[in-house]
């Protein structure tokens, strides 16, 4: 087959004793798409940190062209043409897109420390045309898009001349167009003889742009073939260790003809219009859209963290007096944020107290509010063990050195402490991986067996599929579909995403309750 | 264990184990104190006489109290560099309303004169319940100046550090302008045991004071709703706001509550030196942050005790203290004292480098 | 149609706050001159630009340091510091002016680079390494002149009279080549950039491979330097350092850095025209209220309530900017 640029050999690693890493050997040729899966912990962030010389293994040697490669930092890295984009973009916002490409190696006049602007300028205009990004190159990055602000991390790596480029996760914030557009350039790439590291948890993404795949497990190679020797099955397996027979849980939910929810014509200038949805009692409602579609402002307004100009909202058949989160609290909505991190977690926090928060007014004391530790301990603990949050004791571990599936969990969990009767999940299983899926979809289950209405956004149609009574599709603010369990099907529901209405504005309401 | 080299090397390692058990020790400040004050004891003997025990604690009290002000705000993330100025302030307006006598030479141009101040002093002097209406008013102030600083960084999102900058020039300027720079003398004698008097000579009444805060706080911090909040919308503001925290109400409430512990201090400050001063406070902006921050309260938000900061400025006091018992000239004290706080913090980096290190192994 | 009116509206009121602190110097510059016409005669302007320098070259030091997310408290007692030693220098041990002028340029880069240390090595908080340093340089100079006056010799006390090209006070002259200087290092050198980068963000500017330890270092230095400078450069005009010397002006100088649109959080400010406008705003001010003669236990609280309304109205337009920036998602709106 093609020559190897680079090859890992017996790479090990470990983390204060932890091994991250044992024993890993990979090997990647010229021009080829090397696909890298696992779940998380399975060592490929670690793995690619040393590839881009963020880490240095403890053992083991790489060999760039058949020679050493030892890089000490990212620009050692750098140097030798390996680029990495990492998930987290790595630019900064307050300077242009040239000086981002050029950050470390300006053009200078004469070699004395001073920018030459024109030149500098006219290279990352190369570069960006390259990457097919339309703007100027003196544009400041926080002007642009999620997906333009990677095209210009790719443009980098272009300038740079790059012979390996590894992608970590780059599809995660992208819109369905950006990453068509991705995913032509990462072939564009490839033609012109760059090797290309794929790192996803999106396995259909991986089947159809690689070439080659690489499993990781607990820190070990466990599988490595050309892309068609794999199926998702077979990926999965290798990934867990298991088989897993069910990636979505039996469906057991009742759904009763009580609505719990019901928005009437919402509308915000600019962000959501004419907004009508309404869930049952006991049903798992979808909502889809691309992103930028206006689904999580349209929960943050029916949450009250926003609000609306026109429309109402009912909840349990009672209009919403007031539209603040406090009061949606009281009625008993919950809110499971897209953004478990940052707006769901205390990180530094321990798991108790990350529970007790929501519930903590109702269980203090009317005068002066002091908090009843016992009781909202006691109810702590019980949650913990209905969601089986897998951590130390709750009182002590915090909630940072929990796995991404059980810091949801504590997510879902400090809002079961008030029992709510309607949920919004907004990407309950964004950056999870495929172990944990199962028992977060187990969670929002279980939620509708037990008679409440969860509203659950995603940009994963086949998660939607998988749990949903029924879809909304949302795109540019208004939702342009809605499709019953036995209707799913995954172009119908694109079709709606890309904007062409099921219903014109007329017939919305009619069509909604013919479903 | 015990065939376990010899007896030497093992004292070695208890030495070593004993010194990381203090490090790592929550109450390492208190240790350190201990230290500075034991060390100087063959020095200066005179460090531990009842007298100058009496002197330290007199001088720990005001900035105990300020520095739990100074601590809730931190909590919420945020700073209040105006504190000083609402010592000053409400240093000069409580004085003004009890004094009775004041000056007509120094004060005639002050815009108090005449219909608030007069020859024979201010509206109430001479009436019993001045005190207490002075403190009243002293307290109304500070939580008044407080909840201006919250009210313009919440509402309009301004920087902590801009606003309370502002609101310490503003203030401080406006104590001045109120007195023409002359201090209000002439106060009753019952407010002056405030500062210096004590019940049946054991407990001093600024020691009561200072504990009736700091148990408000630390029961305000530990078992109220609201403390929680404090630390909520310190640690992750976003968060707190889904879970339905009024995040705004909160950052009012932490910058009023430092407002009030300002305007406390102040009422121990003035009562000790009885008179009110315009640039009472002026020189404390360091002892306050400082107290909170080497006590263990983080300038990130979310983290700080009460207990801690009863510790750090513990700190200050007796290091201030030791410097003078040195009979050292005080720019050479304030030296010092810098680069005592810079170990102090650097000793504080180390221990939680130490702590990370053993909790990972 | 009303629609489109709102938009223009707020476009319009956004960009007349973006200038606010220029709007506001002019407008007190105008009011100022209307109720006295002294105001606008060339001495006092000369007046306001001279007394502008000083404070001005510490600020743009202090927007160095702020541009980075960090903070420096220690200027004001830096400035005392090396106005008192170099001027002890030429009084007690007869160096001569140029040398005792370097002298000081060195103090205040060793204590740059003690700065520095702390931040970068003993990884210690800009704002608690800096409060420190506030006190102990403040007692280290008193200890150094025994908290008596210091005065400096006529020579350089003539300097601040002396004129290039016949009309730009030496002061003045000065403050220009640092902006110009400092504005070239920031914009157009790679320093300069790297600055802005680490003060967005210093793990992306590391993982970018920038040594962003090197650039704290910088600035923290540079910032030290430019306060000895400008300490030095107000000793000309004032002739002697007394023991109250140079307390207030750091706040004094984060009000300027901050008025000209630098952010206490790191990464955005400029030199030009930013700090140099909300130098210029506050001494337009301060003169001002001296030729209106307020009264002088006035002054300084009507300079702290037009710093508070200009920082105030700096909050609201970033408030503006991001409602107005904040993407229309339905057609409706396009």
């Amino acid at each position: 087959m093609g020559e190897n640029i680079l090859a890992l050999r017996n790479i090990s690693k470990a983390f204060y004793g932890i091994k991250a890493l044992s024993d890993v050997s990979i090997r990647v040729e010229k021009g080829e798409v090397l696909g890298i899966i696992g779940e998380n912990g399975a060592g490929k962030s670690t793995l690619m940190n040393i590839v881009g010389g963020v880490l240095q293994p403890d053992s083991g040697d790489m060999l760039l062209y058949d020679q050493p490669y030892k890089p000490k930092n990212t620009m050692d890295a750098n140097a030798s043409k390996i680029a990495f984009i990492h998930q987290e973009l790595n630019l900064c916002n307050n300077l242009t897109v040239a000086e981002n490409i050029f950050l470390i190696d300006f053009p200078k006049i004469n070699k004395i420390p001073y920018i030459n602007k024109r030149e500098m300028n006219r290279l990352a205009h190369e570069a960006i045309k390259a990457v097919g990004l339309q703007c100027p190159p003196d544009t400041l990055i926080e002007k642009l898009s999620q997906g333009e602000r990677q095209l210009v991390e790719i443009a980098k790596a272009f300038s740079m001349d790059a012979q390996v480029i590894i992608f970590d996760e780059p599809t995660t914030s992208l819109t369905a167009r950006e990453t068509e557009r991705l995913f032509k350039i990462i072939g564009d790439l490839k033609q012109k003889g760059r090797s290309i590291i794929y790192i996803s948890h999106i396995l259909s993404d991986i089947q159809k742009l690689t070439d080659r795949i690489v499993v990781l497990r607990d820190g070990n190679v466990t599988a490595e073939g050309t892309t068609s020797s794999f199926n998702i099955d077979s990926m999965i397996f290798n990934m867990i260790g298991r088989d897993m027979k069910h990636i979505y849980p039996e469906r057991k939910n009742v759904v009763s003809d009580e609505k719990k929810v019901e928005l009437v014509n919402i509308t915000k200038k600019g962000i959501v219009s004419n907004i009508n949805l309404h869930a049952h009692e006991g049903e798992v409602v979808g909502i889809f859209g691309l992103m930028g579609s206006g689904r999580t402002e349209l929960m943050h307004i029916f949450f009250g963290l926003d609000s609306f100009e026109s429309g109402e909202i009912k909840i349990k058949g009672k209009l919403k007096s007031k539209n603040t989160a406090v009061q949606s609290i009281k009625q008993g909505v919950a809110f499971v944020t897209e953004n478990r991190r940052e707006e769901g977690l205390m990180l530094e926090m321990t798991v108790l107290e990350n529970l007790s928060f929501v519930a903590m007014p109702n269980l203090a004391s009317r005068f002066l509010r002091f908090i009843d530790k016992s009781r909202i301990a006691d109810k702590a603990a019980a949650i913990s063990q209905r969601l089986r949050i897998k951590s130390g004791a709750i009182e002590k571990s915090a909630a940072k050195s929990l796995s991404g599936g059980n810091q949801q969990k504590v997510v879902i969990g400090k809002w079961l402490m008030t029992s709510p009767e309607i949920f919004i999940v907004d990407e309950p299983t964004r950056g999870i991986d495929v172990g944990a899926k199962f028992e977060v979809y187990s969670v929002i289950n279980n939620l509708a067996c037990d008679g409440a209405a969860v509203l659950v956004v995603s940009s994963e149609i086949e998660e939607l599929m998988g749990i949903c009574d029924r879809i909304y599709v949302m795109s540019r603010g208004e939702i342009t579909g809605c499709v019953g369990q036995d209707e799913f099907d995954r172009e119908t529901i694109l079709r709606y995403a890309f904007g062409q209405c099921a219903f014109n504005k007329n017939a919305s309401h009619e069509s909604e309750v013919q479903q | 264990m015990f065939l376990k080299g010899s007896p030497t090397e093992r004292n070695k390692s208890d030495v070593k184990d004993l010194f990381v058990k203090v490090l790592l020790s929550e109450y390492f400040i208190v240790f350190f104190c201990l230290l500075i004050f034991v060390s100087l004891m063959p020095v200066t003997p005179h460090i531990a006489s009842r007298a100058n025990i009496n002197n330290i604690m007199s001088n720990l009290w005001p900035l105990f109290i300020i520095a739990i002000g100074q601590t809730v705000v931190l909590i919420v993330a945020g700073i209040d560099l105006s504190q000083t100025s609402i010592i000053a302030i409400t240093s000069v307006v409580g004085a003004a309303i009890m004094t009775s006598k004041a000056d007509p030479t120094l004060f005639e141009k002050s815009p108090l004169w005449g219909w608030f101040l007069t020859e024979s002093g201010g509206p109430l002097a001479g009436e019993p319940a001045a005190i207490y209406a002075a403190i009243f008013v002293m307290i109304l102030i500070g939580v008044g100046i407080g909840c201006f600083n919250g009210f313009f960084i919440h509402k309009f999102k301004m920087p902590p550090f801009m606003v309370t900058l502002v609101s310490q020039m503003l203030f401080s300027a406006l104590a001045i302008y109120l007195t023409k720079s002359e201090n209000i003398i002439g106060l009753p004698k019952n407010f002056k045991a405030i500062g210096s008097g004590s019940i049946m000579k054991i407990i001093p009444y600024s020691m009561i004071f200072a504990i009736v805060v700091a148990v408000l706080a630390a029961i305000l911090l530990n078992k109220t709703v609201l403390g929680k909040w404090l630390y909520l919308v310190g640690s992750n503001p976003k968060a707190s706001a889904v879970i339905g925290v009024p995040t705004g109400k909160v950052i009012i409430f932490a910058y009023a509550f430092s407002g009030f512990c300002a305007a406390m201090g102040s009422v121990l400050l003035s009562a000790r030196l009885i008179a009110g001063r315009p640039t009472l406070g002026q020189t404390m902006l360091m002892d306050v942050v400082g107290a909170a921050v080497i006590g263990g309260t983080s300038l990130f938000g979310g983290k700080g005790k009460v207990s801690w900061t009863l510790f750090g400025a513990l700190f200050f006091v007796i290091l201030a203290n030791a410097l003078n018992m040195m009979k050292l000239p005080f720019y050479v004290v304030d030296m010092a004292k810098g680069i005592v706080i810079i170990i102090a913090v650097a000793f504080d980096v180390l221990r939680i480098e130490i702590k990370r290190r053993t909790n990972v192994m | 149609m009303n629609n489109n009116n709102k938009a223009n509206m707020s476009a319009f009121a956004l960009k007349l706050l973006k200038n606010i602190p220029l709007l506001l110097f002019i407008l007190v510059f105008v009011v100022f001159g209307l109720i006295t016409p002294v105001f606008f005669e060339w001495d006092n302007i000369e007046n306001i630009l001279t007394s502008s320098s000083y404070i001005g070259i510490v600020a743009i030091g202090m927007t160095l340091v702020l541009l980075t997310g960090g903070i420096d408290l220690s200027v004001g007692s830096l400035m005392f510091l090396s106005a008192s030693s170099a001027g002890l220098l030429i009084r007690n041990f007869g160096f001569p002016i140029w040398l005792a002028i370097v002298s000081a340029i060195v103090i205040g880069l060793l204590v740059g680079a003690f700065h520095a240390f702390c931040i970068n090595k003993l990884k210690l908080v800009p704002f608690i390494v800096t409060l420190s340093t506030l006190v102990a340089l403040k007692g280290l100079t008193l200890m150094l002149t025994k908290s008596v006056a210091v005065e400096w010799p006529s020579a350089i006390t003539g300097m601040a009279s002396r004129r290039l090209l016949g009309f730009i006070p030496l002061p003045v002259f000065i403050f220009i080549v640092i902006i110009i200087l400092v504005q070239l290092m920031l914009k157009s050198t790679p320093l300069g950039r790297h600055i802005y980068a680490v003060g967005y963000n210093s793990e992306v500017a590391a993982k970018a491979g920038i040594d962003h330890i090197k650039i704290i270092a910088v600035v923290y230095i540079l910032c030290s330097v430019l306060a000895a400078i400008g300490g030095i450069i107000s000793v000309t005009q004032l002739g002697i350092v007394n023991a109250g010397y140079g307390e207030g002006e750091e706040f004094k100088a984060i009000a300027a850095a901050v008025l000209g649109g630098t952010s206490l959080s790191g990464g955005v400010g400029s030199v030009f025209p930013g700090v140099v406008i909300g130098t210029l705003l506050i001494q337009v001010v301060q003169a001002g209220l001296v030729y209106l003669q307020v009264d002088i236990y006035m002054q300084p609280i009507i300079t702290a309530g037009i710093i508070l309304l200009a920082i105030l109205l700096d909050s609201l337009r970033t408030m503006l900017e991001k409602r107005l920036e904040r993407r229309n998602i339905t057609k409706s709106c396009e």
